[in-house]
């Protein structure tokens, strides 16, 4: 809050989320009326009515669907296979400084790497075919994962740790009473982002190799220039990765009340 | 105090000694194992065929013009995206008017994988440099935005009291108060900004373009030249290295009262 004049006191009397509401209404009667009358190529903005009308015949008959459970069925895959090493390795580096020193130079080198170019990698790995896909759609948010999880350990409490010692804790008890517990908000942000990511290279994976799947939908609505098909998936997929962002972030308010939300990104 | 700073300079020492080590035995195995036939050498030549592979590419200048098209690339998405992105940042974290009119498409517009709108600008400006180049601008636009924002709207209310009851004027208030304490998260979107364009432009090229490391790395996997492939993998990797962290030196060099908590 850099700014609190009566003017804003006196707009945020009115409903909160009126002024979202109507400007997202503004944009999208100027946008239909304006390709309506021919003031914007239909071809590239087509009218949102169209575009809707469009989302109703790709749902009645079943695309949609299809490509969007080929998309979730990848993303789940490969959070999974971020997700759980990502933890571990986070833990295993915050714990232990041998890992954390030896693995440090090796992440900061491979994590910037966009992950779609592992494609090829994973391909030779494991052959064209799903498991590729997926394994490369895990690489970014594996680190994401693992990132967070050791930012995580660093950043316990001193204090507390001592205190856990003194009072007799060690081995798993230490781990599972205090040192999981204590960097559970920042594993949880690291899953935030470790999906979100998921979602992100998982497309891109899909519009570059793949007969099925959102991203694959796209560029094969690009190459029949059906600008209609395009919208309505760049729509669904916008609305999946609002959900992958606010969705995990609901979750950790419901399991970690008590703690804000924190987060480190590179 | 000498003493504490002959330690931490004993303690980088045995860090760095250790980095070296696990790099040196990853090296080694790369070398080692492809040379044994234990990996398959035509998937995972060994390190000093890429090593080779990316001297000569670079000395010959073959895979030059490709680093520059990649660089390029990025800088003028970037710049692009820089201005306009600081100023709907700004009047975004300032007013809370402009902040709920853009609020629902920056919402649904940031978590949008920004590669997903590269057909649509195909579509719109047809296959080449405009449509690759607005891509990445997209992607380094909204993290711009969105941490601007955020940097803005973290500004300690107090300070801007304080600012005020010493007579500031708001133009002097936003110059003196508001944007030097919200430099630390406008830094960071221009930062992370920076290097997810690095991601779209690599994906874009790896998908359509003809020249730039992304489509060297996908043209030497179809040809199966794997050195090459793994020489335009390691240019990309020390790219990025460089954004990631020679920026967050930069930043916390700018901002010394600041530290940062960052991870890779």
């Amino acid at each position: 809050m850099a700014r609190q004049g009566g003017k804003a006191a006196a707009g945020r009397a009115a409903h909160p989320a009126a002024l979202s509401v109507l400007s997202v209404l503004a944009l999208l009667s100027l946008w239909e009326w304006a390709a309506g009358g021919g003031w914007v190529r239909e071809a590239f903005f087509p009218r949102p009515s169209s575009v809707v009308a469009q989302f109703v015949v790709l749902v009645r008959d079943g695309t949609l669907a299809s490509h969007l459970s080929a998309t979730l069925t990848r993303v789940a895959w490969a959070f999974l296979v971020a997700a759980l090493p990502g933890v571990a390795v986070g833990l295993t580096m915050g714990v232990w400084r041998g890992a954390r020193e030896a693995l440090d130079p090796l992440f900061a080198f491979v994590y910037p790497i966009p992950s779609v170019l592992f494609l090829p990698l994973a391909a030779f790995v494991l052959g064209r075919g799903e498991p590729a896909r997926v394994l490369t759609s895990a690489v970014t948010s594996f680190f994401l994962v693992a990132a967070n999880t050791l930012t995580g350990v660093r950043q316990l409490d001193r204090g507390v740790l001592e205190a856990a010692v003194h009072y007799g804790a060690t081995g798993h008890r230490l781990f599972f009473k205090v040192l999981l517990p204590g960097s559970l908000p920042w594993i949880f942000t690291g899953l935030r982002l470790g999906l979100g990511f998921a979602l992100i290279v998982v497309v891109a994976v899909e519009m570059v190799g793949a007969e099925q799947g959102l991203g694959s939908l796209l560029w094969l609505s690009w190459q029949t220039l059906k600008v209609r098909d395009m919208y309505v998936t760049l729509l669904v997929i916008g609305f999946l990765g609002l959900g992958a962002t606010y969705g995990l972030e609901r979750v950790r308010e419901r399991l970690l009340p008590w703690q804000p939300r924190v987060e480190v990104r590179r | 105090m000498t003493g504490a700073a002959a330690r931490q300079t004993l303690r980088a020492v045995r860090v760095d000694a250790r980095s070296l080590a696990a790099a040196g035995i990853l090296v080694a195995g790369w070398e080692f194992l492809p040379r044994r036939g234990l990996l398959n050498p035509a998937y995972f030549p060994p390190a000093s065929q890429v090593v080779a592979a990316l001297a000569e590419g670079l000395s010959a200048g073959e895979l030059l013009p490709h680093v520059a098209a990649t660089v390029s690339r990025l800088l003028v998405a970037f710049f692009l995206a820089a201005l306009p992105g600081l100023g709907v940042g700004v009047a975004m974290g300032l007013s809370g008017t402009v902040r709920r009119v853009a609020d629902p498409y920056v919402a649904l517009l940031y978590p949008i994988p920004k590669v997903a709108l590269l057909p649509l600008m195909l579509i719109l400006f047809g296959v080449g440099e405009r449509a690759f180049v607005l891509t990445g601008a997209l992607t380094a636009f909204f993290q711009i935005v969105v941490n601007t924002m955020d940097g803005i709207r973290q500004v300690d209310p107090t300070l801007v009291e304080v600012g005020r009851n010493y007579g500031a004027t708001r133009f002097r208030l936003f110059w003196k108060v508001v944007l030097p304490a919200a430099l630390p998260g406008i830094l960071t979107g221009l930062r992370l900004g920076l290097g997810l364009t690095l991601v779209t432009v690599v994906a874009v090229e790896f998908a359509i373009a003809k020249s730039g490391l992304g489509h060297v790395v996908w043209g030497s996997w179809q040809t199966l030249t794997t050195p090459r492939m793994y020489a335009a993998f390691v240019a990309v990797g020390l790219l990025g290295l460089l954004l990631t962290r020679g920026l967050k030196r930069l930043q916390d060099r700018l901002l010394a009262w600041q530290t940062s908590v960052d991870v890779w």
